[in-house]
């Protein structure tokens, strides 16, 4: 079974993941307030080795699990990259890191291990928190100057992920390597053992020259999607998904806006094509994007994959065909069963939506006169 | 040199690599990261809705983070592994008899001077921690794994930072010396 095995359980691993979280931290030091200053004044390097020694590690697991088929990359939440606003609080983080030798993280150990230092960060951090969370409709663009995307490395610098994964993964080694150097603790250049594993897997990933992971965005892995039809869904299909309330259904209608854009699908959002670069996605969700005919839609389709975002889906032909085939539905001339049960299927679904099946059969190839059809060629 | 190995603790690099394994377990097990500030979010919305409720429905940065699952706050994943971070600390710190109650100050900081740089540390750091989007476990150790731009953006921003204001606290030699 493809990872992440047990998302709906997520709450229940929280307190053991935290526990281990705790434990590897305090083990290395780091709920020592004097253990992170003394890495700050550049005496001691655990803060860097823990932190790289973690990524390198994590990294590797997740490119090997991913490129092995283990893993579904686009159901782990990543995230946001927005810089302006990213590199602000990176300015403002950094500067309050040094100041309280403290993270968020290492607060909580630090208050674990009975440190009041600890405890009282722990009250600044909130402190902190409120007053930006209470500000954030007055700071304007350093709160948010982008839309929100989960960007990645490899689709921003148009890497494959196995090389930028190899590039972090040797060059990160290397600098544990110089870290031992500078401690004076290290005297000879021989690797250690989990270096020589995470130098391998790392050569190994850029051997690979894997584009598929970890943004879903690469041109490739799109045009496959799009040649395998993964990228449409049938309107029977949705208005099944829309009646079953399928958890995370987001329907967007990328028609512009008008005094005369008349019916919606039930539930539906409106985002004009230009607005659907910057739109908002969160982890989970399940985008059906449609137009009139279909073209307008599925170029809002590639727009959001490039961003990295997957779970998107064009409604099949538009508009027109949901017309068709879930408001007015009609038998066909010569049907079998499974025609007729297809038949009855829709039946039932118009009637949930509010059409009107008709029961006057037409020609396979037959559409509803008028309605929608008209304005097929408008996208 | 005096590192905190020469304390006690464990190799640095052995215990990176074992936070590594955990990461990469709840990515596996649970399809999320580790995080630590936005458990802070979460309690800070909650707080807000609790005392004037008016002020979190009319701010949508708050009111989208006020916990509305089952078990309000302490039914939110961030809030109940950072109280799992606190055991698991007091847990191995304990077991390496390391509890020291008190205030650890940092080199030959004083008391005074230590309490205030972690109240305005922290400060500091929430308020980063929000417009950086997360801080050094869900922005640094999370998105570094998973190769997020904005991850790599932070992690030698931050640490750039620190290093030049530790720098400074030093030369200006009032708050932390020695």
């Amino acid at each position: 079974m493809m990872a992440p095995w047990f998302p709906d359980l997520a709450a229940v691993a929280a307190l053991p993941v935290g526990i281990g979280f705790g434990v590897a931290l305090e083990r290395a030091g780091l709920g020592s307030a004097r253990t992170i200053a003394d890495q700050l004044r550049g005496r001691d390097f655990t803060v860097i080795k823990v932190m790289f020694a973690a990524i390198i590690t994590a990294m590797l697991g997740v490119f090997w699990a991913t490129r092995l088929g283990w893993l579904d990359l686009s159901l782990v939440a990543m995230p946001e990259t927005d810089l302006i606003p990213q590199a602000i609080g990176a300015v403002l983080f950094g500067a309050g890191f040094a100041i309280a030798s403290l993270c968020p993280g290492t607060a909580c150990v630090a208050a674990g291990a009975g440190h009041r230092d600890g405890l009282i960060t722990i009250g600044g951090l909130f402190l902190g928190t409120l007053v930006v969370m209470l500000a954030w409709p007055d700071l304007g663009a350093a709160a948010e100057n982008t839309p929100r995307t989960s960007a990645t490395l490899p689709g921003d610098l148009g890497w494959p992920a196995g090389v930028v994964v190899g590039a972090i993964a040797i060059g990160g080694v290397l600098v544990l390597g110089l870290a031992g150097r500078f401690e004076g603790r290290v005297v000879s250049w021989a690797p250690s053992r989990l270096a020589v594993v995470a130098l391998a897997l790392g050569a190994l990933a850029i051997a690979t020259r894997d584009g598929a992971q970890p943004s879903g965005g690469s041109l490739t892995s799109i045009a496959a999607d799009i040649a395998a039809e993964r990228d449409h869904v049938d309107p029977l299909d949705l208005a099944e998904w829309i009646k079953a309330a399928r958890s995370g259904l987001r329907v967007i209608d990328v028609r512009e806006r008008g005094a005369d854009s008349g019916y919606q699908i039930p539930g539906s959002e409106s985002v004009p094509l230009e607005q659907v670069p910057g739109l908002s996605v969160a982890p989970g969700d399940t985008i059906v994007l449609y137009s009139d005919g279909g073209t307008h839609a599925a170029q809002a389709w590639v727009l959001l994959r490039t961003r990295g975002i997957t779970g998107v889906y064009v409604l099949r032909d538009g508009l027109a065909a949901w017309e068709d085939e879930v408001r007015f539905p009609h038998p066909v001339i010569g049907a079998d069963s499974a025609a007729m049960a297809a038949y009855r299927r829709a039946a039932e679904l118009s009637r949930w939506f509010g059409g009107f099946p008709s029961r006057t059969p037409r020609a396979p190839n037959e559409t509803r006169p008028g309605a929608v059809r008209s304005r097929r060629n408008s996208c | 040199m005096t590192t905190a190995r020469d304390r006690g603790y464990a190799d640095p690099i052995r215990a990176g690599v074992g936070l590594g394994l955990v990461l990469f377990g709840v990515i596996m097990l649970a399809g999320r990261g580790l995080g630590a500030s936005g458990a802070f979010a979460a309690t800070a919305a909650a707080a807000v809705d609790a005392v004037a409720p008016a002020t979190a429905s009319g701010n949508a940065y708050v009111s989208q983070r006020v916990p509305a699952g089952v078990g309000g706050l302490f039914g939110e994943w961030l809030v109940i592994e950072l109280i799992g971070v606190a055991l698991g600390a007091w847990f191995s710190a304990r077991l390496a008899n390391r509890i020291r109650p008190g205030i650890e100050a940092a080199g030959t900081e004083s008391r005074r001077s230590r309490v205030l740089a972690a109240v305005g540390g922290g400060m500091l750091m929430g308020a980063g921690a929000r417009l950086a989007r997360g801080c050094t476990s869900g922005l640094g150790l999370t998105g570094g794994a998973l190769l997020s731009t904005g991850a790599w953006l932070f992690i030698p921003v931050a640490f750039g930072t620190a290093f030049l204001v530790a720098a400074l606290r030093r030369r200006a030699g009032g708050l932390v010396s020695g």
